[in-house]
């Protein structure tokens, strides 16, 4: 009898272990992670999304949002809790500039973390570079995030990302000759296909650049477009939402097998595969520019743990949301190094412009920014694949080649990271 | 009588001047950074209501493509930025003349047309402007006759006097009441009478020698000239244009605000400046989604065209003047 109740004692007691240590492992870290509310003077830091037709990139700063409050419930910057102030810039480049005048000059802000954008950057690249305020960025899909001295993302853009995707369709599935659909914006849709056009000609391929009016989306005539081009393989340079209706007007017309389909990172999104269905199963390619959503890595972990406390039930908690968290970790890991008392808009952007091989599991490479006139930290990922209601890592870690990374190549040899 | 009407309207003119001094010398000190940014596009935006105005004040003719051709004023003034090293106000000025030539050639074949028919056809040739914004994109310091290049865009110089955002509201001010100023020398001359003529009966102006073709073509191009000039400010102020910011259904909101605040009148242009872009910022910044300024917008449209045919304008002016009279 002692030992039955005993052996049961012993299976209660693990049983509670086991379980308080799956709580614990739910537990998010954030900065200094004392376990105390910040209650010194605020620390203003801003972040502008885009969330309007025909794209939504609020999830660099919805998880930036839900960092930072995670941070300020675990002591803050040493002490300070960070005010974090968003705005959405509605795809409209006037209100683009409104808000980032408002969180620069009238608001103060030491740093903007978070932004994701088609329309911001562009308007206000140089508004950040004469107010020497630097943006962390987290969703970044137009080139002027990745060609200004203030501006650097975590996310890679359309242009790695696509470059990644065209080169698994070459090497694995046999791609001769592309279509890169996107949107008609020049620093968007025509640069990223630009550039893919170049990568596929590196390789003797082809490539047939679509771009579509943003404001007015016809997807059939896009689908017909690429049917009439007589391409093998369709790219879906797109927000997820685009993209997706692209998909469905190729599933209506039985288009699945016509042609080979890859996407850059915006249709890695968790709720994609419930839109996809079966008939998509090892059909869709998709390139992720961080980790995948199931990982087991520790950063991944956390965002998830940071996202279930912190975050709202709207929150999107796709990969720019992952970048969100990277831009905010890193920014309060910056921060806390300093002293509280020094923590002013200039001082932030040299202990950003410092930054140099930081790394988490969610990046194939190191995280950097280095005082330059350009940024492209990250520029490595994975290859995907849709199958059986889940994305599937079909190619770890690789990184692309491409003239465009001429310049990054020279900064990462600067500050020792590649050789 | 004469005296009563001289000093009436000496009240109104000092009441125009306060009104500038004020926004020139004291608004853009007091304000925050975003209510300048606010302020220059509403500023920007009253010029091409003015525009709006006198097509309809003076003619009774409808304009539904007053922001296309904002957008082609934007889009040369980009496009001369970065091929020439020509001074602002002079690239400002060509921008204009082009846009009103452009305007002038477009209301050629509406000429026939008046009311519903005539405002469709410019709306036809805003969703034209539109579907061609997003063909050829604006200009970024691209090469080649469009000067589009797949990169950043290059850099737009503002004028050496207004470099910051609080300089360029003053100077927007500024250009805005010249061009205000400019179609009133029209309206109290020659083209003003001939206007006058027209819209009363256009058999009886042509009886007694007007030549209605050429006025009417003259108020268009006109209108055209001072929404280039708008075009040419925005592009300073916000440095980059985008295809998705002139469509068709802008230039039907505009026009209608314009109703709103009051044809014929410059305070109605400023009414409707402030609603088109104003409005929606101060309901951005208080958190509140900028699209129920539309309902706003239609509601103050059916108490304009129901209640206050005069618009705003019209009903401080009699506002003012009872109070006026009730102070003697």
């Amino acid at each position: 009898m002692f030992m039955r109740n005993m052996g049961l004692a012993l299976i209660l007691a693990m049983g509670l272990i086991s379980y308080s240590q799956g709580v614990m492992a739910a537990e998010p870290e954030c900065g200094a992670n004392t376990g105390q509310k910040a209650t010194g003077d605020p620390i203003v830091v801003g972040g502008i999304n885009g969330n309007a037709p025909p794209g939504d990139f609020s999830g660099g700063t919805d998880a930036a949002a839900a960092y930072f409050l995670c941070v300020n419930d675990n002591g803050g910057i040493n002490g300070r809790p960070i005010k974090y102030i968003v705005e959405n810039d509605q795809w409209n480049p006037e209100l683009a500039a409104q808000v980032a005048t408002k969180l620069v000059k009238d608001d103060g802000v030491v740093a903007l973390v978070g932004n994701g954008s088609v329309v911001s950057m562009a308007v206000n690249a140089k508004l950040y570079k004469d107010e020497d305020v630097m943006a962390m960025a987290s969703a970044c899909a137009i080139s002027d995030c990745y060609e200004n001295s203030n501006i650097v993302s975590t996310n890679q853009g359309p242009l790695p990302s696509g470059i990644g995707a065209l080169k698994f369709a070459v090497e694995e599935l046999g791609t001769e000759h592309a279509a890169c659909i996107g949107f008609n914006i020049p620093n968007n849709g025509g640069w990223a296909c630009d550039w893919a056009g170049k990568y596929m000609e590196s390789v003797g391929k082809k490539s047939t650049a679509l771009l579509m009016d943003p404001s007015a989306v016809d997807l059939n005539s896009v689908y017909l477009q690429a049917l009439a081009e007589g391409v093998d393989t369709i790219m879906l340079m797109l927000p997820a939402g685009p993209a997706l209706g692209i998909l469905k007007v190729a599933e209506e017309q039985d288009g699945g097998d016509t042609f080979k389909w890859i996407s850059p990172t915006p249709l890695y999104d968790p709720t994609v595969p419930e839109a996809l269905g079966d008939y998509w199963n090892n059909k869709l390619y998709v390139n992720i520019e961080l980790g995948p959503f199931n990982s087991d890595g520790p950063d991944n972990q956390n965002w998830i743990a940071v996202m279930d406390k912190y975050g709202e039930d709207g929150d999107r908690r796709d990969t720019f949301s992952q970048s969100g968290y990277l831009s905010a970790k890193f920014f309060v890991d910056t921060l806390l190094k300093m002293d509280p008392a020094e923590i002013n808009r200039t001082n932030v952007t040299k202990a950003i412009k410092g930054i140099s091989g930081l790394t988490s599991d969610l990046l194939c490479g190191p995280y950097y920014v280095g005082d330059f006139d350009r940024h492209m930290p990250n520029h490595a990922g994975r290859m995907v694949v849709y199958a059986d209601n889940e994305f599937k890592v079909v190619r770890d870690c690789y990184d692309i080649e491409s003239s465009y990374l001429d310049s990054i190549r020279q900064q990462e040899r600067q500050l020792k990271l590649i050789q | 009588m004469d005296v009563i009407s001289h000093f009436r309207q000496e009240s109104r003119t000092y009441a125009a001047l306060g009104f500038v001094a004020i926004c020139v010398i004291v608004l853009p000190v007091v304000i925050d950074s975003i209510w300048v940014k606010v302020l220059t596009s509403a500023v920007i935006f009253t010029l091409a209501a003015y525009g709006i105005s006198l097509l309809y004040s003076q003619l009774g003719l409808v304009n539904l493509s007053q922001v296309a051709l904002i957008g082609v004023g934007g889009w040369i003034m980009l496009r001369l930025n970065y091929a020439v090293q020509l001074p602002f106000e002079l690239n400002l000025l060509v921008s204009a003349v082009i846009t009103a030539f452009i305007g002038m050639i477009l209301a050629l074949p509406a000429m026939r047309m008046k009311g519903l028919y005539l405002a469709l056809i410019t709306l036809m040739v805003a969703g034209g402007f539109q579907i061609i914004f997003s063909a050829i994109q604006f200009p970024n310091g691209g090469a080649g006759f469009l000067g589009v290049a797949l990169q950043s865009p290059g850099e737009m110089r503002r004028p050496l006097i207004a470099e910051s955002d609080t300089a360029y509201l003053r100077y927007s001010i500024i250009v805005v009441v010249l061009g205000v100023m400019l179609a009133a020398a029209h309206n109290r001359g020659r083209p003003g009478r001939a206007w006058a003529m027209i819209r009363k009966s256009e058999a009886n102006a042509m009886a007694a020698g007007v030549n209605v073709t050429l006025y009417k073509l003259w108020c268009f191009t006109l209108s055209g000239f001072l929404a280039g000039v708008s075009g040419g400010l925005l592009a300073g102020a916000l440095k980059i244009l985008d295809a998705k910011s002139f469509p068709a259904g802008e230039s039907i909101l505009l026009f209608a605000l314009s109703i709103v605040g009051g044809v014929g009148h410059w305070m109605g242009a400023v009414i409707a400046g402030f609603l088109y872009r104003v409005v929606p910022a101060i309901f951005n910044n208080i958190g509140i989604d900028a699209d129920l300024s539309l309902v706003i917008f239609g509601a103050a449209l059916l108490h304009a065209i129901m209640t206050a045919p005069n618009g705003i304008a019209g009903q401080l002016s009699s506002l003012f003047q009872s109070l006026g009279r009730q102070n003697k």
